[in-house]
């Protein structure tokens, strides 16, 4: 009898995990029979190098918004990545523990507000400000770095912060041990010793800015052109797709699919790459 | 035996964490090249008082002490005194070996080049005399550019030991620096601190009795926070005065 | 097998399982009760919980039918309700005129969208939407539908008022939007980059306009794209180095309306036929009309309706009842 009932447990579970890879499954049979016979038709250099979309005119090129993307996304790597790494150590090193039960909570509140919040914020604030003091529409590469920065904070702060804490205290004390002062011994010693978690919240940064459309789409302005400055308006794969969806029909809505798995293709590499890293310590 | 010079001098110690009182009323002198063995139960505030030596005990928050530690004559908590520095004149080695993340030869290299050293010659140098002092020297001299945490467990020790030799320090405290070794290893290393007394000033925490006895030149026990007993080694361990030190000894509590 | 029969053969089947669940529950209750005979628990107390477990166990069960099943009915659309979907540029419009109907009829089912007059017409086509909203003309695929145009909008070119300028011809706008001129240093200006801004491609109101201004020539793909009047209008007000094309109706004292070869953009000129940029202001629909749809429509081209639509800027059409026009 209760073996009866451990097997039907175990296989209810099994279910239920089946369940949620059959769903990923799913999304990834259907972009793929969406999208694969317009790369077939158009030819696949010509899909993700071809520099002219106008899917009116039946050019389907997505490498501008290629570019669109890598940009946006080194621009918010450059700019989240050193303030998270250093906002994670002075959580998990300089503050007091009253100061951390205020930021830690306040950092993860920044996680929790939506994207399209953002990207409202970002068109209401960081546009014009960008278009007063760099000139410029406003609405560039910046404007989206800077909304992606924003968001990706969360992560690679408190991940980073994990990996700092989770150091062995001797690792500390072994170098305050030898003469070292406090900045010392964080640069030579914790950071390096860190590194791999530090990496891979970086990483898992990276593909959450990759993936955001809400809060870009206002913000980029959505030209379908290699941009020349970070203040030139671009337009990402993501945002590519959120703003012809709507009305896209036929080869045009096959091509938006095969841009959905060409973003697929590059967050498996980001996440497999974050998971190859975390597990190599 | 000639007196030595008091190389450590503490007087009416009283460490407190937060409210906690961790030792009482300590007086202690430790002389010049020798082995002092602070041997005892545990949370007897052993480490407390190794800790004290170096201020590694600064960063426990809510620490704080009265009465004084001089360190040739000096008060090593006057207000004046640059801890780094100290922490280079009084060496620690902890009772897990904590290897730098970096190879065999920037492990023991770190210190001095921080201190400036940058000439390659002279920081090999050093590197060689500290690695010969631990007498690691011939187990790594060819593979000085492995990473550190490829060595044994006893090699990264004697790595740590090497690491707090290449400061060229005074003073050098172990906290249990075999515990979790094996025999041979902790035969090698007891043997380098015989021959180091010579050079420097050793203080010692041992993980039992038995390598108390040893290696130790002076002995003194600790129950509680309280100094009870302190006096040449073989005095102590084979005539206790207090019935405690014997008790303990004998292994009647632990 | 309708519906009520589903129902009724789920419960059936339910109620075996139930049977079933039942006899397994009391098989281990029984092992459980030897081996609780000697904790301090009372056998009573055992009994109540065993029958409020049972209980609970039917709750949830029927909780979860019915959930399931209310979401399997709600997955087709309501019977009551119109939904009008579509451009941009007509739906406030559109709303204007379901609040008129809902004064006049007392119906408030009405439900309006955005999306783009493509988006529109491929929704009436597919059923998806009662009435699809276009701000551009049919092309010959789109013309099977049934549609009726309900007025005319004007196509306003606009700057931001800072700038100094006031005039441009079509050529010059056309220039402008393929980068030919590129600074408004080359218009008398101040120097400085010329900011485009277009509509999205299945925008009813960029169709217009690329049919009006644009002809053979094409929107640099390095224009700035928003994807609605509202957005464009806006980024004009704050940018003093943009240009930008709205539907007249919405254009505002935030924005200046430049004047085309000396003619001032309004509904006079339009009329007359001076101001040549104006579309027509679509209703479509993937089958004739009936019932609440064709009645909308036909409060939307009545007097009223037009009245109202008028009053909003916009061009009365002046037609009455449903007809396929051409247009």
């Amino acid at each position: 009898m209760k073996k009866f009932k451990e097997k039907l447990s175990g296989r209810i579970f099994f279910i239920f995990a089946l369940s949620s890879i059959s769903v990923l499954a799913l999304i990834t049979v259907f972009i793929i029979v969406k999208g694969a016979p317009i790369i077939a038709k158009v030819g696949f250099f010509n899909f993700v190098f071809g520099m002219k979309w106008s899917p009116s005119q039946g050019e389907f090129g997505i490498f501008p918004m290629i570019i669109g993307s890598v940009s946006v996304t080194l621009g918010a790597a450059a700019l989240g990545v050193p303030i998270g790494i250093c906002c994670s150590i002075f959580l998990a090193e300089f503050a007091p523990a009253k100061m951390r039960e205020f930021f830690r909570p306040a950092i993860q509140l920044l996680a929790g507000i939506p994207s399209v919040v953002y990207g409202f914020w970002g068109l209401l604030f960081i546009v014009p400000f960008i278009r007063n003091f760099f000139g410029g529409p406003g609405l560039s590469i910046l404007a989206g770095a800077i909304i992606l920065a924003i968001m990706t904070l969360p992560t690679i702060i408190s991940i980073s912060e994990v990996s700092l804490l989770a150091l062995p205290r001797q690792y500390k004390e072994g170098a305050l041990a030898l003469g070292l002062n406090h900045w010392q011994t964080i640069w030579s010693v914790l950071l390096p010793a860190a590194k791999s978690g530090i990496v891979a919240a970086v990483i898992l940064g990276i593909g959450r800015a990759v993936g955001e459309t809400m809060a870009v789409i206002m913000v980029l302005g959505n030209a379908v052109a290699v941009p020349l400055s970070i203040l030139d308006p671009v337009r990402t794969l993501t945002t590519n797709i959120g703003i012809e969806m709507g009305y896209a029909s036929g080869e045009h809505q096959q091509a938006l699919f095969a841009t959905g798995i060409v973003l697929f293709v590059i967050i498996m590499l980001l996440n497999s790459f974050a998971q190859y890293i975390t597990r190599k310590r | 035996m000639v007196q030595n010079a008091s190389k450590i001098s503490v007087s009416g110690l009283n460490f407190y964490y937060q409210k906690k009182q961790a030792i009482f009323d300590l007086n202690l002198k430790i002389h010049a090249n020798s082995i002092l063995s602070v041997f005892g139960p545990a949370n007897s505030g052993i480490t407390t008082l190794l800790r004290s030596f170096n201020r590694l005990c600064d960063l426990t928050p809510g620490a704080h002490m009265e009465g004084q530690i001089l360190l040739d004559g000096k008060n090593i908590y006057a207000p004046d005194i640059i801890v780094t520095e100290l922490r280079r004149k009084v060496g620690m080695v902890f009772d897990v070996p904590t290897p730098l993340p970096m190879s065999i030869f920037d492990n023991i290299a770190y210190g001095p080049r921080l201190s400036g050293m940058k000439s390659k010659k002279l920081l090999f140098q050093s590197v060689e005399e500290a690695l010969k002092m631990a007498a690691l020297w011939e187990d790594v001299k060819d593979r000085l550019s492995m990473p550190a945490a490829s060595l044994s467990g006893g090699q990264q020790q004697r790595l740590c030991i090497a690491r707090v030799l290449a400061l060229k320090p005074e003073v050098i405290l172990l906290d249990r620096p075999c515990s979790g070794l094996d025999p041979i290893s902790t035969a090698k290393i007891e043997e380098s601190l015989s021959h180091l007394k010579e050079k420097f000033t050793i203080v010692i925490a041992p993980h039992n009795v038995q390598q108390a006895g040893r290696i130790s030149d002076r002995a003194a026990f600790m129950l509680m926070g309280h100094l009870i007993e302190e006096g040449p080694a073989r005095a102590v361990f084979a005539n206790p005065q207090d019935q405690r030190t014997n008790d303990y000894i004998t292994g009647r509590f632990g | 097998m309708g519906s009520v029969e589903r129902f009724s053969h789920l419960l059936t089947r339910s109620a075996k399982r139930k049977q079933d669940f039942r006899s397994i529950f009391s098989r281990s209750e029984k092992i459980q009760q030897f081996n609780i005979q000697h904790s301090a628990f009372s056998t009573a107390v055992k009994d109540r919980l065993r029958g409020r477990l049972a209980v609970w166990l039917r709750v949830a069960l029927a909780v979860g039918m019915c959930f399931s099943l209310a979401l399997l009915g709600g997955c087709g659309r309501p019977k009551t309700g119109v939904i009008i979907a579509g451009s941009t540029s007509v739906q406030p419009y559109a709303e204007v005129l379901v609040e008129g109907y809902a004064v006049l009829y007392h119906d408030d089912a009405i439900d309006v969208q955005g999306g783009g007059s493509s988006a529109g017409i491929a929704a009436a086509e597919s059923g998806t939407a009662d009435i699809g909203m276009s701000s551009r003309d049919l092309n010959e695929k789109e013309r099977e539908l049934w549609f009726v145009e309900i007025a005319k909008d004007g196509l306003a070119v606009i700057i931001n008022p800072n700038n100094p300028l006031t005039d441009l011809t079509i050529n010059q706008i056309r220039d402008i939007y393929s980068t030919k001129i590129s600074n408004w240093s080359e218009l008398g200006g101040s120097p400085a980059k010329i900011h485009i801004i277009a509509r999205e491609e299945g925008s009813g109101t960029r169709s217009a306009f690329e049919s009006l201004v644009m002809g053979e020539a094409e929107i640099s793909p390095k224009a700035i794209v928003q994807d609605s009047n509202g957005a464009v209008r806006q980024l004009v007000a704050d940018d003093k180095n943009s240009i930008g094309f709205i539907s007249l109706g919405l254009v505002d004292q935030t924005v200046k309306a430049l004047t085309l070869d000396g003619i001032v953009p309004n509904r006079e000129n339009v009329i007359n036929g001076t101001y040549s940029l104006f579309r027509p202001f679509l209703f479509v629909a993937g089958k004739e009309p009936v019932g609440a749809v064709k009645q909308f429509i036909d409060f939307t081209l009545s007097p009223n309706g037009q009245k109202l639509l008028e009053h909003e800027g916009l061009i009365s059409s002046a037609i009455e009842g449903i007809e396929n026009e051409e247009i």
